[in-house]
């Protein structure tokens, strides 16, 4: 069979590795596979997909990777073949305009390409219960889930040199987004260092240190006079972020909007505590293997925080819990179920 | 050290506790995570903080399009085509800029009009708004002894969350967690708040009414209104009925106390209740407005000489 892909933009990320890994999951499976985008980022060059005007040949299912509004969406309305759709979540709008207003142009769009190609679609794959419901409200008849695709050993990388740990490390790793809501994190982090320990770091890991939030986020910093205590780090290496896992005590997740959370993942499998607010889809996919909590003001984070860190048993369960959660997402498991759901969409 | 399995959610619970239990004890500051929020919200853009003045000096900034076709580029090739291009559009792009940049100056000046209009009613009216700020961030204080035992019976055997909106000083919250309910409450006054965060029990500082349309459709178990009932007017009060009927779980319970008109604005709700435009329904009221709104079992208690409690059950779907 064969059963091209769609991405807006292939690039370094949790959409694009899971696209990667899906061409080649459908390969293994013995399927022809290509993947088409309007744009390849320069680092990813090498990874084989093809650009949106060279797809010209014909396959028996197409499986758009929807992550926001694209040309590419309107390029996949416009082919005959099945669709099935792989819904990776929209960014809720009240999240975005007033501090990202052209990325809300792209989100507006998605969600009209998405009502538009529940029309047209045999299936909506979403890789969480939560992305379910947002597929279903958009239009869908037929839909299902599967995790995102990961290889679990690439989380394997030799870490880099870093800087000596400098008391208790809090982690996260996401994009700066009001999504992800880093303004929380520090506050929790303020509440700690102030009522737990006062030579506690906080590293912040991710891209999109020039968009407004992240210069919002650097002034408050700045203002609770924190500078010395939190790094946001931007985009950085497989092995840089290696280095940031094994030396975190604790991974601290208080995003109001997730559509699945990769950095969960890693965190468990690089066997770091996590301490997370139970929203959107944070609760689906972290199970049990993380301390949940219902409210994140900043004392009761920070609280969280001190009791997973000073209690060993407690900080070794939710290490174990995660280390099994997180074989739950292992790859003979995920690739069968994304395999047999997108060939069962051309037959229909 | 813990030595055995840990329920992580009866932990994560504990926790909770033990946080109120701390604020109990003054070993947090009050207003200590208060001043954090203000602190990042003076940093956060005007289309985030909901300041109109700022929003609309926002867009005042941003009204005029720049019309220069920007040439620079780190490949020389791209930076001739990028050349060649500007000099061919660039009076397309002029035309274009201008025209943008008057339609943005129009509706901006619209905007501003508009505004001016709406202080001017503002004024003309008394300024409701302002004044039904201040009145609800007077403390006014409510007996709660006249209806505490009203409302724990009604509630009883609830199963799920309970939230009062509003608790006040906490002492019909304190009667319900007294009862072996799981009850919060939601107090916008931090000063009042503060009073109840100090007996140790679960209080959000927040308006009653977005707390309500924050909560996940039917989660709740129980909910009571309380001090809210009275000052909003009829409109909003409807609405809070609305998100009532939504956020209850079928067959939860819906509790209303309130005082009744006749002693409302005596002593010390006196203040709020000059400067709000509600006022306390009469009891009957709330038979006739209920059941439109999928309640059922509606039943009036008198409670004392001036005020009311009304019970309700959310009816199965």
């Amino acid at each position: 069979m064969i059963v091209h892909q769609f991405v807006p933009t292939l690039e370094p990320g949790a959409v694009g590795a899971h696209t990667l890994m899906v061409r080649d999951v459908l390969r293994a499976a013995g399927h022809t596979s290509e993947v088409f985008a309007s744009e390849i980022e320069p680092v990813w060059a090498d990874r084989g997909a093809h650009l949106l005007r060279d797809a010209r040949t014909r396959a028996d299912v197409i499986v758009y990777q929807m992550a926001i509004g694209s040309i590419v969406g309107d390029a996949v309305l416009a082919r005959d073949e099945p669709i099935v759709v792989n819904h990776h979540n929209l960014t809720p709008m009240r999240y975005i305009t007033g501090w990202q207003p052209v990325a809300a142009h792209g989100v507006a769009w998605g969600r009209a390409q998405l009502r538009e190609l529940a029309t047209r679609s045999r299936l909506g794959v979403a890789d969480s219960s939560y992305n379910e419901q947002d597929l279903m409200e958009a239009g869908f008849t037929r839909t299902t889930v599967v995790p995102i695709l990961l290889d679990l050993t690439s989380f394997d990388v030799t870490p880099a040199p870093g800087p000596a740990p400098r008391g208790v490390t809090w982690l996260f790793v996401g994009r700066l987004a009001p999504n992800k809501a880093q303004h929380d994190i520090v506050k929790a982090f303020a509440a700690y260092r102030q009522f737990h320990n006062a030579d506690a770091h906080l590293n912040l890991v991710g891209g999109g240190r020039e968009d407004g939030y992240a210069r919002t986020l650097q002034r408050f910093i700045h203002a609770l006079g924190l500078d010395d205590a939190v790094t946001i780090t931007g985009s950085v290496s497989d092995a840089q972020l290696a280095a940031h896992y094994a030396a975190a005590d604790v991974f601290v997740v208080c995003s109001e909007h997730e559509g699945f959370c990769v950095p969960l993942l890693e965190s468990m499998y690089h066997r770091v505590p996590i301490v997370a607010y139970a929203a959107t889809a944070v609760p689906e996919t972290l199970g049990e293997a993380g301390l949940l909590l219902d409210v994140k003001d900043p004392c009761t984070v920070a609280a969280a925080v001190d009791r997973v860190v000073g209690d060993t048993a407690l900080r070794h369960q939710l290490v174990e819990a995660g280390a099994r959660r997180v074989q739950d997402f292992d790859l003979s498991r995920t690739g069968p179920a994304f395999v047999e759901a997108v060939t069962s969409a051309a037959g229909n | 050290m813990t030595d055995e399995y840990v329920d992580i959610h009866k932990l994560a619970a504990e926790i909770e506790a033990e946080v109120r239990a701390r604020r109990a004890a003054g070993e947090y500051p009050p207003g200590f995570e208060r001043e954090l929020d203000r602190l990042f919200d003076r940093f956060a853009p005007p289309e985030v903080s909901n300041d109109f003045d700022a929003a609309l000096e926002r867009a005042e900034d941003l009204v005029i399009v720049d019309p220069v076709i920007p040439v620079a580029s780190n490949s020389p090739v791209l930076g001739v085509v990028k050349r060649v291009v500007s000099k061919l559009l660039g009076w397309y792009h002029v035309w274009l800029a201008q025209q943008i940049s008057a339609l943005s100056t129009a509706i901006n000046t619209a905007l501003r009009l508009l505004g001016g209009r709406v202080v001017e009613l503002e004024h003309i009216t008394g300024d409701v708004a302002r004044a039904r700020g201040v009145g609800a961030r007077t403390p006014a204080r409510r007996d709660d002894s006249a209806w505490n035992d009203i409302v724990v019976a009604a509630l009883r055997g609830v199963s799920g969350r309970v939230a009062v909106l509003e608790c006040g000083e906490g002492a019909l919250l304190e009667a319900l967690t007294g009862a072996g309910l799981d009850a919060y409450g939601v107090e916008p006054r931090a000063i009042v708040a503060d009073v109840a965060l100090a007996r140790g029990l679960e209080v959000r500082i927040d308006d009653g009414a977005a707390h309500l349309h924050a909560v996940g459709a039917a989660a709740l178990g129980g909910l009571v209104l309380r001090g809210l009932v009275e000052r909003a007017p009829l409109g909003e009060l409807l609405l809070l009925i609305d998100a009532a009927s939504a956020k209850l779980a079928p067959g939860g319970r819906l509790v209303v106390c309130s005082l009744r008109r006749e002693a409302w604005g005596d002593n010390e709700t006196a203040a709020e209740a000059d400067l709000v435009a509600g006022r306390p329904l009469h009891p009957d009221t709330w038979n006739a407005v209920l059941p439109e709104q999928g309640f059922v079992d509606v039943q009036v208690h008198a409670a004392g000489a001036g005020a009311y409690v009304v019970a309700a059950l959310r009816a199965d779907e």
